[in-house]
């Protein structure tokens, strides 16, 4: 009885040893994603063109209009894009005339047509484009010139930009 | 004796495998999103929403080794590859004990957490990826995994 006592206390010490040091591995596993996309390419087409105001009194250039500002945006397909603006609050003759221009109102649409555009209001906080499966849309801009009573007769100028990063 | 060793093994049987108590999940891929051609990208491990992430459980005070697998590059389009590139402070591991503090380390080396106070760990990996200036568009991925070794 001692004998098998002793026995059973060697093999118990000799198979807790085992599990002691015993190795398990277990693992799990997620996935790395991205999704590469095509730079974007924007390029300026028409100029927001106002032609000839009159002193005193307020003219306004719609997105349908044929004096509408527009830009290409070339993306990747099945994405989206925010639109940001820098835009002048007045027009300059150089010679240190202003003429106030604001109001700015803006549309984009994946054809090139301002009918059956998407309308936004342009600003430097941007605007988001819907995801899309188009690779161009164009992006049409208009506002209102106020030029005073006594406006200085001149050619008045501002530079419209238009940033473009996907969201 | 037959008694015994009857005792001795129903006592094998009943105890709990320690392997069976030391659990692993992935709980979050590491997403990168969207990345522009010739335009690296890259994920912090302690990202909120993008970092890959893992938790580990197991009972207090047991000594395990992670290990990370990790790719050099995830496959595309076509099997068109982009690289991906893990620094030395790409992963984390924080406890889930209150007062628990992240620690950074590199995920290229094995690690032995202490699961003291907490009984679980959170362990996050970020990187990044390059894509050439010619890099087909599209969708990619690779597979992370992170083993345990548990002694």
């Amino acid at each position: 009885m001692r004998t098998a006592t002793v026995l059973s206390a060697v093999l118990a010490a000799g198979l807790t040893v085992g599990a002691t040091t015993a190795e398990a591995q277990t693992s799990a596993s997620i996935q790395a994603t991205a999704t590469v996309l095509s730079a974007i390419t924007v390029t300026a087409g028409n100029n927001l063109q106002f032609g000839n105001v009159t002193p005193g009194v307020n003219k306004t250039v719609a997105i349908a209009d044929g004096g509408a500002g527009t830009f290409s945006v070339a993306k990747g397909a099945n994405t989206g894009v925010t639109l940001s603006f820098t835009l002048p609050t007045d027009l300059s003759t150089g010679g240190g005339d202003l003429l106030p221009i604001g109001s700015w109102t803006g549309g984009w649409n994946t054809a090139a047509t301002p009918a059956g555009a998407t309308l936004f209001t342009p600003s430097a906080g941007g605007s988001n484009t819907t995801v899309n499966a188009a690779t161009a849309l164009t992006v049409f801009v208009g506002a209102t010139v106020s030029p005073a009573a006594a406006q200085a007769a001149g050619a008045y100028s501002g530079n419209v930009t238009m940033s473009v990063v996907y969201f | 004796m037959r008694f015994q060793l009857l005792l001795l093994l129903a006592a094998l049987v009943a105890a709990p495998s320690a392997t069976a108590q030391v659990r692993i999940t992935g709980i979050r891929n590491l997403t990168f999103g969207p990345v522009i051609v010739g335009i690296p990208g890259s994920i912090a491990p302690s990202h909120p929403t993008k970092s890959g992430q893992f938790r580990i459980t197991a009972p207090l005070n047991s000594k395990v080794q992670i290990r990370f697998t990790l790719p050099d590059a995830l496959t595309g389009p076509s099997g068109a590859q982009l690289p991906i590139t893990f620094g030395s402070n790409d992963a984390m591991a924080v406890g889930t004990a209150p007062g628990s503090t992240p620690i950074t380390f590199n995920p290229k080396a094995t690690r032995n957490p202490q699961f003291q106070p907490s009984t679980a760990y959170d362990v996050f990996i970020g990187g990044t990826v390059t894509p050439a200036g010619n890099q087909q568009p599209g969708s990619y991925a690779a597979t992370i995994t992170l083993t345990i070794t548990n002694f």
